[in-house]
């Protein structure tokens, strides 16, 4: 595996990255003790889990689209949340 | 610096401050044995020390008064209950402590204690009394126990009185009244000064650092007659190590470390409920000197007491932090 | 293309740290402990836990801070594995349903002497929470040096009587078999090793010990109370400064770090700009069995040898803001005496505001303990040396640029 830096995003831009990958860890934890007989949360959370997903999602969207980052064939992109550098690993 | 030794002749000795009137509201209980009143005279000498005398509510055996008279000193003396002597009845005090100020008239400071109700009720007495009074020395007992919704009043009461100092003013009269007048003629913090200015001698010949320490655990003590004085980390009762204090200009606050320590467990920190009245007394004074101002030159040296946006120096600590 | 990001180590410091005191119970009697009131009696309840964490998400906004660490202490805290689970469990539903800004960023954290480490409960409290955990195992060093301190406890301990040397017993197969496990589970961890008088002589082996066990931070402090003899800060120092060549000379200064040195400590701090208060009691919260609120562990009863706890606050009145008003409002000089101000090599001389309490002439904590000084002068001794002597070999082999970018240094963790 080899990483290498193909670009930065701003300090903004790494804070709403960062609090929506809390977030959908946060999500993701939690699915393992809600269950559906309590459905309040049960809802609240799905609806969440979807939204955050999205949210997630279209921010690499977003940026990449912005910053035209180098990619790869069957690579993927970190972010660094320190540095906010990205990372291209291959 | 020491300055003043404060000798309770009594265990029973009167209140003159924000701490309870000791048990029995001032009857007799321990006299100072006369060879250590005599042992507290000599120390205060020997330190150059002005002593006050903390008087109980009932007439000292004669040997004392000779004792007393040895040196030059001040007296602290209640009022006779039920209502207070009037004029010449001060005994010879220098300060005259009560509990109740209707129709008070002297010839000395009267050091009113007071809870904040009957503070808030009493203002038409308040008015009279600096008629009556050369000084008139407010202090609150329950200071621990003020509310948002006490602030509001004590706020309030502060503003109608300045009105009428203002009118006595301008009548050409000079009413001192330690909540509003004080903070106008100060231009440094001028605080009770316990632990640091002066210190107090109970009757078991220990000293500490104020009566209420005293009156709270004898066990609190900070040296005795026989073994000198021995106040642990001394520089906490000084301004320059009291973090908030020291970035504070409501001047006349007494800074009560007793109150200090019982609120916050420090005696160099206030209360938030300290850090309130003292300020709405500056802000009271603040506007009091300017009002007085409107009316011809006074007190020409001190300067303007700034406007700040806070009452409490604790939030304004970023800002010295 | 898969996008996935990098995981980062918790940046705490700027967290609210809001410590659960869930036993007062330890399957140990370290002897440099500073719990001198431990005891199996005193046992979080759930209801105490459930009401601890409703007063404090209710009061959102007396809790700014933007993270949250929740901070589970004993004893050691994974004998309470159950109560744990359920309070997690009751915090992130609890956090998500009130929509509570917490959600976003919070950590559980224990430290824990790790002989239940790998329990099919604590395992399975693991892999529920792993995202969310910062778990330190503590391991002092060689066998020698851990089993000199961290030994069994015993039913005769309980009752006051102390084994004969010969009879204790170590504790360090019992954990040391469960550091590949951790490391795997969290491959950053760093483990706190605690020195007291009789451990300097192994201060060496023990952190290269820890570096072979694949433990790349190691957090060492020596303890604040007044336990040291004529002569310690001599051997102390010459400890470290073998220590210094080995760590040098090994090359391990690459991807390893021990905490004693450190390129900011020994310098003399000016009192003004560099006035603030070194620990963090008061911006802390800590919490007893019985709903008692503490400014940290370290106030609680159990945590003092001579002083009252300071209490400021419970689970059903809620926080007395008075009682924390010296902690938020006290700095470094205010506290120091004249000799810690003036001092040449002050950076870096840290201090409990526990200790300074526990050991103060009279109830209060504005008055520093110095017990470490002249440790802390021979450890500045020793650092001095250590990064002289690393930067000159930097230099000399061209390195010093590729150090400066890449280097690792522990950030202090004292308690």
């Amino acid at each position: 595996m080899t990483k290498k830096h193909v670009g930065q995003v701003t300090p903004e831009e790494r804070n709403e990255i960062q609090t929506l990958f809390e977030r959908r860890n946060g999500l993701n934890e939690l699915a393992k003790i809600v269950t559906a007989d309590n459905t309040e949360l049960y809802e609240k959370l799905v609806k969440d889990m979807g939204e955050t997903g999205t949210k997630f999602q279209n921010w690499w969207d977003r940026m990449a689209q912005k910053y035209q980052w180098e990619s790869a064939e069957g690579g993927n992109w970190e972010i660094n949340f320190d540095t906010c550098e990205i990372l291209l690993v291959i | 610096m020491l300055q003043y030794l404060i000798i309770l002749l009594d265990e029973a000795s009167t209140s003159f401050c924000s701490y309870p009137l000791p048990l029995g509201g001032g009857r007799e209980g321990a006299l100072i044995p006369l060879d250590t009143l005599r042992q507290g005279i000599r120390f205060g000498m020997m330190e150059n020390l002005m002593i006050q005398f903390v008087y109980p509510n009932y007439d000292l055996p004669e040997e004392y008064a000779e004792v007393i008279e040895s040196i030059d000193h001040s007296k602290i003396k209640p009022a006779s209950p039920p209502a207070p002597l009037r004029g010449e009845g001060s005994k010879g005090a220098d300060v005259w402590v009560m509990e109740s100020i209707k129709g008070v008239k002297a010839d000395v400071p009267v050091v009113w204690r007071t809870d904040k109700h009957s503070l808030f009720d009493s203002e038409a007495d308040i008015i009279k009394a600096l008629e009556n009074v050369p000084r008139l020395n407010v202090v609150l007992t329950d200071i621990e126990t003020f509310t948002d919704k006490d602030f509001a009043s004590y706020k309030e009461v502060l503003a109608r009185l300045s009105q009428k100092v203002e009118q006595m003013y301008v009548e050409g009269k000079s009413p001192q009244l330690n909540l509003l007048t004080d903070r106008m003629m100060l231009s440094k913090m001028n605080n009770c000064g316990a632990g640091d200015t002066n210190i107090t001698l109970a009757p078991n010949g220990k000293f500490y650092v104020c009566p209420a320490f005293y009156h709270e655990d004898e066990a609190d003590s900070i040296g005795d007659l026989e073994h000198g004085l021995d106040i642990k980390n001394k520089q906490l009762y000084k301004l320059g190590h009291a973090p908030i204090c020291r970035h504070c200009d409501a001047f006349q606050c007494k800074r009560c470390v007793w109150l200090n320590r019982k609120m916050t467990l420090e005696v160099n920190t206030p209360s938030h409920e300290q850090c309130v009245l003292a300020h709405l007394e500056r802000n009271a004074s603040r506007e009091l000197l300017q009002n007085i101002r409107k009316h011809g030159t006074f007190l020409p040296e001190q300067e303007e007491i700034k406007e700040i946006d806070y009452l409490d120096p604790f939030d304004n600590k970023d800002t010295w932090q | 293309m898969e996008l996935r990001e990098s995981r980062q180590p918790w940046k705490d410091g700027m967290a609210k740290s809001i410590t659960f005191i869930v036993t007062k119970d330890c399957q140990l009697a370290c002897k440099y402990c500073y719990l001198v009131g431990k005891n199996a009696k005193e046992r979080m309840p759930w209801e105490v836990a459930k009401q601890a964490i409703d007063y404090i998400l209710d009061h959102e906004d007396e809790f700014r801070e933007e993270s949250v660490v929740w901070d589970f202490i004993g004893g050691e805290p994974f004998l309470e594995i159950d109560l744990i689970d359920k309070i997690c469990d009751y915090l992130k539903q609890e956090m998500f349903r009130r929509n509570h800004h917490w959600f976003n960023s919070y950590r559980f954290s224990f430290s824990t002497n790790g002989i239940n480490y790998d329990s099919e409960k604590v395992q399975r409290f693991i892999q529920k929470n792993l995202n969310h955990l910062s778990i330190g195992i503590t391991i002092d060093g060689t066998q020698r040096k851990h089993d000199l301190n961290r030994i069994w406890k015993t039913k005769e301990m309980e009752q006051g009587i102390q084994p004969k040397p010969e009879e204790e017993k170590g504790s360090y197969k019992d954990v040391v078999r469960n550091i590949p496990l951790w490391l795997s589970q969290f491959p950053h961890g760093g483990t706190k090793v605690t020195i007291s008088s009789a451990d300097i002589p192994y201060i060496k082996e023990s952190v290269l010990h820890l570096y072979s066990l694949g433990i790349h931070e190691v957090n060492i402090n020596v303890v604040f109370e007044d336990v040291w003899k004529e002569g310690d800060d001599k051997l102390f120092e010459e400890q470290l400064m073998q220590l210094a060549d080995a760590i040098i000379d090994g090359g391990y200064y690459q991807d390893y770090a021990c905490s004693f040195f450190s390129e900011h400590i020994g310098k003399p701090l000016d009192a003004k700009l560099d006035n603030q208060n070194w620990c963090g009691a008061g911006k802390m919260l800590s919490i007893d069995a019985a709903g008692n609120f503490y400014p940290c562990t370290r106030f609680a009863g159990y945590s003092l040898r001579s002083k009252k706890p300071i209490i400021i606050g419970n689970v059903h009145e809620g926080i007395d803001q008075n009682k924390l008003r010296p902690f938020l409002t006290l700095d470094r000089t205010t506290q120091s005496p004249q000799e810690c101000i003036d001092c040449e090599v002050a950076s870096g001389c840290a201090w409990c505001q526990g200790e300074n309490y526990d050991a103060a002439e009279m109830p209060t904590i504005y008055q520093r303990a110095t017990a470490i000084c002249k440790m802390h002068k021979a450890r500045v001794h020793a650092n001095n040396y250590y990064w002289n002597k690393l930067f000159r070999k930097l230099e000399l082999e061209g390195e010093r640029e590729e150090f400066e970018k890449n280097k690792r240094e522990v950030k202090p963790e004292i308690c």
